[in-house]
């Protein structure tokens, strides 16, 4: 067997292992277990969902006011929940050092990995939950939700990459982290669509990769109901920048960690 | 076999650096015993780590050439939320073992009894040694990482030790790090002696243990 497919066997078993693991020691054995983490995006997209529908009432723009939270907010649960669980991350897991063939990497992507499942089968739960009762519209093009999320997780990861290594280096990071992945809201394309804001704005708006990812998967959602704003390419080349820095940064802080 | 070249280890301490290790070299061949002899704060647990892996010299560069098990200390290797069972099934996930084989050999040799389904943070230092032990046995490397933590077994587990690493596995490397004389002369053919971050390698352990004396 070549050494690239020995490695990969044996990161598959690593990564494996760790998920069981952190499953166990994150939500335990007892009552729902495991199900949690589908549990924690469904609340907040819900009851977020609920509220905006007594503010603004059913509908914007002629959008569902419901469907159109919650196909913004789970995504930015997944960014919210996977960049603040990245933080402080290698300390945390420091004890598993002892074991050669776990890689900082292997937290990383383990930690990261559970977020998206969970926001996975929570986006699924909730939408056809909501669309039994009339809430969510039947998707127009699944492959376009599919590929906008997948678009969005590709961010995610890349950002998970970049703020544990720096959670570890720098306290300023590892504090100010929760609000700012608040304050990165109106980056996010979350709660607004690029129809709807100026030339100007919208442009601005569109530098942000996830932008592009939500765009996609409100296309897949409404169909020509929107005017959808987004490029192939250009979220793909950014991201892929941000995972190489990510990348660098997370195998300058191996050699810097101290381990108890 | 592994090699160590020209090992050193730098730790930020303020705005000085603390300097671990400043060039360490050696080689140890298959089924070689060897201490590392030094009072505390030599640099002996920090060399051991970096053979093991579990941090990254500064500079220099460690082959190795078996299969070298993690360190065994008072510390590191466990997560202490989970109980003894779920350790040993996440260990032999990750080393690609068959779960049940890990367990029986850890059930025989540790004889941690219903403690195995505590959580390890509850364990007493000999119990984790016991466990980490145990575990490593079951795993079967080819050289073992052995810092100070075998003092704190009692006497039946000493001996126990002395069987599955003596006896049984006669042709197994293994590194003891120590700053008891008795244990190191007990379990090793020869001694490296560090102090103040430089190690001399001592092929008599008697030399090694005068060396040692006069520090």
């Amino acid at each position: 067997m070549s050494v690239f497919a020995q490695g990969l066997r044996i990161q598959g078993r690593v990564i494996g292992a760790l998920m069981m693991r952190e499953l166990l020691t994150r939500f335990g054995r007892h009552n729902i277990g495991f199900l949690w983490i589908m549990v924690e995006p469904l609340l907040f997209a819900v009851l977020v969902g609920i509220v905006w529908n007594f503010m603004w009432g059913a509908t914007k723009h002629g959008l569902g006011v419901m469907s159109f939270v919650v196909s913004g907010y789970i995504p930015l649960v997944l960014f919210r929940q996977s960049v603040n669980r990245a933080a402080g991350l290698f300390q945390a897991n420091g004890g598993l050092m002892y074991h050669r063939q776990i890689k900082v990497l292997d937290f990383v992507l383990v930690r990261f990995l559970i977020e998206l499942i969970g926001c996975m089968i929570a986006y699924l739960f909730i939408a056809t939950l909501l669309m039994g009762l009339g809430l969510f519209p039947v998707p127009y093009d699944l492959g376009f939700i599919l590929l906008g999320f997948l678009y969005f997780a590709f961010f995610v990861l890349a950002m998970c990459c970049i703020l544990a290594p720096l959670s570890e280096t720098s306290e300023v990071v590892e504090k100010f982290l929760p609000v700012v992945t608040y304050l990165t809201i109106p980056f996010s394309g979350a709660f607004t669509l690029a129809e709807w804001l100026t030339p100007a704005a919208r442009n601005a708006t569109l530098i942000f990769p996830p932008v592009h990812a939500m765009e996609m998967m409100r296309y897949g959602i409404y169909g020509h109901a929107i005017t959808p704003h987004f490029d192939y390419v250009y979220p793909l080349i950014v991201n892929a920048a941000l995972l190489s820095i990510g990348l660098l940064l997370c195998r300058r802080v191996r050699g810097m960690l101290v381990v108890e | 076999m592994i090699t160590c070249k020209n090992i050193r280890k730098t730790y930020p301490l303020g705005r000085r650096d603390k300097q671990a290790l400043r060039g360490i070299d050696f080689h140890i061949g298959k089924g070689e015993r060897v201490g590392f002899l030094g009072r505390n704060g030599a640099g002996k647990s920090t060399l051991i780590r970096l053979i093991g892996g579990v941090e990254l010299p500064t500079a220099g560069r460690i082959e190795r050439r078996m299969s070298v098990s993690w360190p065994l200390a008072f510390s590191g290797g466990f997560q202490g939320s989970l109980t003894g069972y779920d350790n040993a099934r996440f260990i032999a996930r990750i080393y690609g073992r068959e779960y049940r084989e890990i367990r029986d050999f850890v059930e025989d040799f540790a004889e941690l009894g219903h403690y195995m389904k505590m959580p390890v943070k509850t364990y007493s230092s000999g119990m984790k040694a016991r466990l980490a032990f145990g575990l490593s046995l079951a795993i079967d490397f080819d050289c073992y990482l052995i810092d100070e933590v075998i003092a704190v077994g009692d006497h039946r587990f000493q001996e126990k030790c002395k069987r599955e690493l003596f006896e049984k596995r006669a042709d197994r490397a293994l590194i003891l790090a120590s700053h008891s004389a008795g244990l190191v002369r007990e379990y090793c053919e020869r001694a490296m002696v560090l102090s103040d971050g430089f190690g001399v390698m001592h092929d008599q352990i008697d030399a090694a243990l005068e060396a040692y004396d006069r520090l």
